[in-house]
C-alpha cells in the first residue's frame, strides 16, 4: 500500500464532509475529483502489484483489504456518477480510510503454493466484490435509517435536506445486496468446489469445514443476506428493517476481515 | 449609457394597481411600444403577479425616467397620477443590485420562492425575441441568471417548502422519490384536499381518486382537479390498499381512519410506504396510526410547523444570499464602469496607431533601402512601443472606480490627445505629414535602432 491513495482518500473524505455540511457544488466536484485521483493512484498501486505477482494481490489479509477498498471506491464512484448523488460520500469515505490504514504495509505477501490457479482468483475476487457491495449496502442502510427517523419523527432537518429520497435509498440498498449476494454465492460455491478438487495432501485444505471461523462467518453472512432478500420480497419487510439487516450483515463481514484475519489463525489463513 | 429601472412591486403598490399594470402575456407588444418611444436604447419588461418593472439602458436618465413611468400608465390606460406615487426608480448599479436581488428571490413576497428566476428568464427571452436587448441589458441579465443560480446552489434560501401544499409535495418526494406512477387517494371533497391534490398532480402524479360520502361531490371535485376519478365510499378499503399517498380532508367529527384500519392496509406483503396527509380539523386519522412501520402520518399542524421551520431557515440564509448579490454587483459594476471609458480607450489607441502608420509612411523612402525582414521588424517594434505606451493608461482607465472620475479622465485624454474630432484628424494626418514634422524628426531614432537589432541577433 502506498501513501498516495491514502492521502487522496483522506483529502476526499474531508472534501465530502465539507460538501455535505455546506452544500457548495464546487466543493462536491473537487471531492469527486479527489476520490477519482485516489482510486486511480490505488489502481496504479494494485496494477504494479499485479504485475509483480502475476494475479490480483488478494492473498493475505493486507493486500486483500487493499483490493477490497479499491473495489469499494470504484463501486461507490459508479453509484455516484450514475445517480449524481454525492451525499453518500461522507459515509463511504471513512470506511475506505479506516480499512486502508491497517493495510499499510509495503509489498505483497508471498503467494502460497496452494493459492494458484483460476479457482483461487475467482473465489477471492468474487468474495471481495461481495463484501464491497455489502459495505455500500451498509452505508446506504445507515443513511436510510437516519432519513427515515427524521421523517417519522416529523423533525425535518439536516439529513432531510441532504439525502436522496427513501425510495432511492431503498432501491440502491436492494441492488447492492442483490449484487453482493450473487457474488458471495459464487465465491462460496467456487470455494467448495475448489477445496473438493484439490489433491488432499495439504492439511490446511483438509481442515476446511464449517468449524473454520472464516468459512463459518461467510456462511452466516450468506444466511443473513439471503434472509434479507427473502424478507424484502416475500414477507414485505420494507425499508428500515432491511436497512438494519444490511447493517447486521456488514458488521459480520467486518468481523471476518479484521479480527479473524489478524487474530484467529484458523485454517483459512494462508 | 446608463441603466435605469422604473417599476412597481408588492412593496410599493397594492394588488388592485398591480393587477391593472400587469404586462404578463403582453410582453412583446409592450416591448415594441416601448422601443417605438425612443427614450431608451435597450429595454426589458419584467412582469409577475408581484411586480411590473422596466429595465432600460439609456443616455438621458431624467427623460427616460419620466417617459417610462408615463409608458406604464399609458400602455394600460391607467391614470398617470394613480400610478406615480407607487413607482420607484433606480439607476445604474442600484438598478443592477435590485434585479440581482429579485432574481435571487430576495425581493419576493415569499423569500426565496423559485418561480421568479424563470420569470426573469422569460422577460429576457421576450426582449431578445423583439430585439430590444443590447450589450448592456444582455450582460445585466446574464449576470442576474448567474446570481439566481448561485444563490440557489450555494445557499439554502430557496430550500424547504413554504406553503402547506408544497410541504406535502416535498415530503412525498422525499419518501417516494419520483412521484410519477404514484397513486393518490383524496378522502373528502373539500377545497383543501383539492388544492393539495392539485399540487401533487403538478408533480407528475397520474392517478388521483376522490372518495366522498356523497359521490356527486367527489365527482365534482374530480372534474375540478382534471384527470381525476371519483369513487363511492364503499370502495374506501380497496382504494386505500392501492394508494401510496392519502389525503384526508373530511368534516367528520371522529376519525375515519383508525389505527386498526391503517394496519390492515399496510400489512404484508405490501412493503411500500404509505404517506397520510391529514389536513382535516378535527383530525381524520388516529394519531396512533403514525406509529406503524412504513406509515408516515402528517397532520396540518405538522405541515405548518415544517413551513415555519423552513421560513426561519430561509431568513438565516438571507445574509449569504445578499453577499453573493453584492459580489456579483461588484463584478458587473467593474464591467459597467469600464464600459464608459471604452470609447476613449479605442480613440486613444486609434490615434497612436494613426501616428505610427503615418510616420512609417513618411519615412518610407528611408526604410525602402532596408531588406524586407528589417522593415518588418521596424513595423513590429513601432507597434510594440505603441502597445507598451497604451498598456498602463488602458488598465488605469478600466480600473477607475466611479463614472464621474472616468468622465473627467476621458475629458482630459480627449483634450490632450485631440481625440474629440478623431475622424477629421485621421484623414488629414494620414495623407500629408505636414504638421509636427519638425519635432518628430527625432523619431528617426527607431529607424536606426532596428538596424542595431539585426547585428545584435547576428552575434
Amino acid at each position: 500500500m502506498n501513501f498516495a491513495p491514502l492521502a487522496l482518500y483522506v483529502a476526499a473524505f474531508l472534501a465530502y464532509a465539507w460538501h455535505f455540511s455546506e452544500r457548495q457544488p464546487a466543493v462536491g466536484r473537487s471531492a469527486t475529483a479527489l476520490l477519482v485521483f485516489g482510486a486511480l493512484a490505488h489502481t496504479f498501486v494494485i496494477g504494479m502489484q499485479t504485475m509483480e505477482v502475476g494475479h490480483l494481490p488478494v492473498n493475505g489479509p493486507t493486500s486483500a483489504i487493499s483490493t477490497f477498498v479499491w473495489l469499494l471506491a470504484l463501486a461507490y464512484l459508479y453509484i455516484e456518477i450514475t445517480t449524481e448523488e454525492r451525499a453518500m460520500g461522507v459515509f463511504i469515505l471513512p470506511l475506505l480510510v479506516l480499512q486502508v490504514i491497517p493495510a499499510f504495509q509495503p509489498g505483497v505477501e508471498p503467494p502460497s503454493a496452494v493459492l494458484q490457479g483460476p479457482f483461487f482468483s475467482l473465489h477471492v475476487s468474487s468474495l471481495l466484490l461481495a463484501y464491497a457491495s455489502f459495505a455500500l449496502a451498509f452505508v446506504i442502510g445507515i443513511t436510510y435509517v437516519l432519513l427515515f427517523k427524521e421523517i417519522k419523527a416529523k423533525h425535518l432537518g439536516f439529513f432531510y435536506a441532504r439525502l436522496p429520497s427513501l425510495q432511492v435509498l431503498d432501491r440502491m440498498n436492494q441492488r447492492a445486496v442483490v449484487f453482493g449476494w450473487v457474488c458471495l454465492t459464487i465465491g462460496l460455491i467456487v470455494g467448495v468446489v475448489w477445496a473438493g478438487q484439490y489433491p488432499s495432501g495439504d492439511p490446511r485444505v483438509q481442515a476446511m469445514s464449517l468449524r473454520d471461523p472464516k468459512i463459518f462467518v461467510a456462511v452466516v453472512c450468506w444466511v443473513v443476506y439471503s434472509f434479507e432478500l427473502f424478507a424484502a420480497r416475500r414477507i414485505g419487510w420494507g425499508g428500515r428493517r432491511t436497512a438494519y439487516l444490511s447493517a447486521v450483515g456488514f458488521s459480520i463481514v467486518l468481523l471476518n476481515f479484521v479480527p479473524i484475519s489478524y487474530l484467529l489463525r484458523g485454517s483459512h489463513s494462508f | 449609457m446608463h441603466l435605469l429601472l422604473v417599476g412597481l412591486s408588492h412593496r410599493t403598490a397594492p394588488v388592485e394597481l398591480r393587477e391593472r399594470v400587469d404586462f404578463q402575456g403582453r410582453l412583446e407588444p409592450a416591448l415594441r411600444a416601448l422601443a417605438a418611444r425612443g427614450s431608451a436604447q435597450e429595454a426589458v419588461v419584467l412582469s409577475t403577479c408581484n411586480r411590473a418593472e422596466l429595465y432600460a439602458a439609456c443616455e438621458d436618465v431624467a427623460a427616460a425616467r419620466a417617459d417610462l413611468a408615463a409608458f406604464v400608465a399609458e400602455f394600460h390606460g391607467v391614470d398617470r397620477s394613480a400610478v406615480a406615487p407607487h413607482v420607484y426608480d433606480l439607476e445604474d448599479l442600484d438598478a443592477a443590485r435590485h434585479l440581482f436581488r429579485v432574481s435571487a428571490g430576495l425581493d419576493s413576497l415569499v423569500v426565496g420562492e423559485p418561480q421568479i428566476l424563470g420569470q426573469v428568464k422569460e422577460a429576457h427571452t421576450a426582449a431578445t425575441g423583439v430585439q430590444t436587448v443590447g450589450p448592456v441589458l444582455n450582460r445585466l441579465f446574464h449576470s442576474c441568471f448567474a446570481v439566481g443560480k448561485r444563490v440557489r446552489s450555494e445557499t439554502g434560501l430557496g430550500s424547504g417548502a413554504v406553503s402547506v401544499g408544497y410541504a406535502a409535495v416535498a415530503l412525498a418526494r422525499k419518501i417516494f422519490g419520483d412521484l410519477k406512477g404514484r397513486t393518490v387517494l383524496v378522502i373528502g371533497a373539500g377545497e383543501m384536499g383539492k388544492l393539495t391534490a392539485l399540487h401533487l398532480k403538478s408533480q407528475g402524479v397520474q392517478h388521483v381518486t376522490i372518495v366522498s360520502r356523497t359521490l356527486a361531490h367527489a365527482a365534482r371535485t374530480a372534474v375540478a382537479i382534471g384527470g381525476a376519478s371519483a369513487a363511492p365510499w364503499e370502495e374506501l378499503d380497496a382504494l386505500l390498499a392501492a394508494s401510496d399517498i392519502v389525503i384526508t380532508a373530511t368534516g367528520a367529527a371522529t376519525p375515519i381512519l383508525t389505527r386498526a384500519h391503517v394496519e390492515a392496509v399496510v400489512r404484508p406483503p405490501r412493503n411500500r410506504p404509505l404517506f397520510i396527509i391529514d389536513i382535516a380539523v378535527p383530525r381524520d386519522v388516529e394519531p396512533a396510526a403514525g406509529e406503524l412501520e412504513q406509515v408516515f402520518l402528517y397532520n396540518i399542524d405538522d405541515l405548518q410547523a415544517t413551513v415555519r421551520d423552513n421560513l426561519a431557515r430561509r431568513v438565516n440564509e438571507i445574509d449569504r444570499a445578499e453577499a453573493i448579490v453584492s459580489e456579483e454587483v461588484g463584478k458587473f459594476g467593474a464591467w459597467f464602469k469600464s464600459r464608459g471609458v471604452i470609447p476613449t480607450v479605442v480613440a486613444l489607441r486609434q490615434r497612436l496607431e494613426t501616428i505610427r502608420l503615418s510616420e512609417l509612411e513618411r519615412l518610407d523612402f528611408k526604410l525602402r533601402a532596408l531588406p524586407p525582414e528589417a522593415r518588418a521588424r521596424v513595423d513590429e517594434i513601432t507597434h510594440l512601443i505603441v502597445e507598451k505606451i497604451l498598456l498602463t493608461p488602458t488598465e488605469q482607465l478600466k480600473g477607475l472606480g466611479d463614472t464621474e472620475t472616468a468622465a473627467v479622465y476621458s475629458e482630459v485624454l480627449t483634450r490632450l490627445f485631440g481625440l474629440g474630432d478623431a475622424t477629421d484628424r485621421d484623414s488629414s494626418e494620414a495623407t500629408p505629414p505636414a504638421d509636427a514634422t519638425a519635432d518628430p524628426e527625432g523619431r528617426v531614432q527607431p529607424f536606426i535602432r532596428p538596424k542595431a537589432r539585426p547585428t545584435r541577433s547576428g552575434r
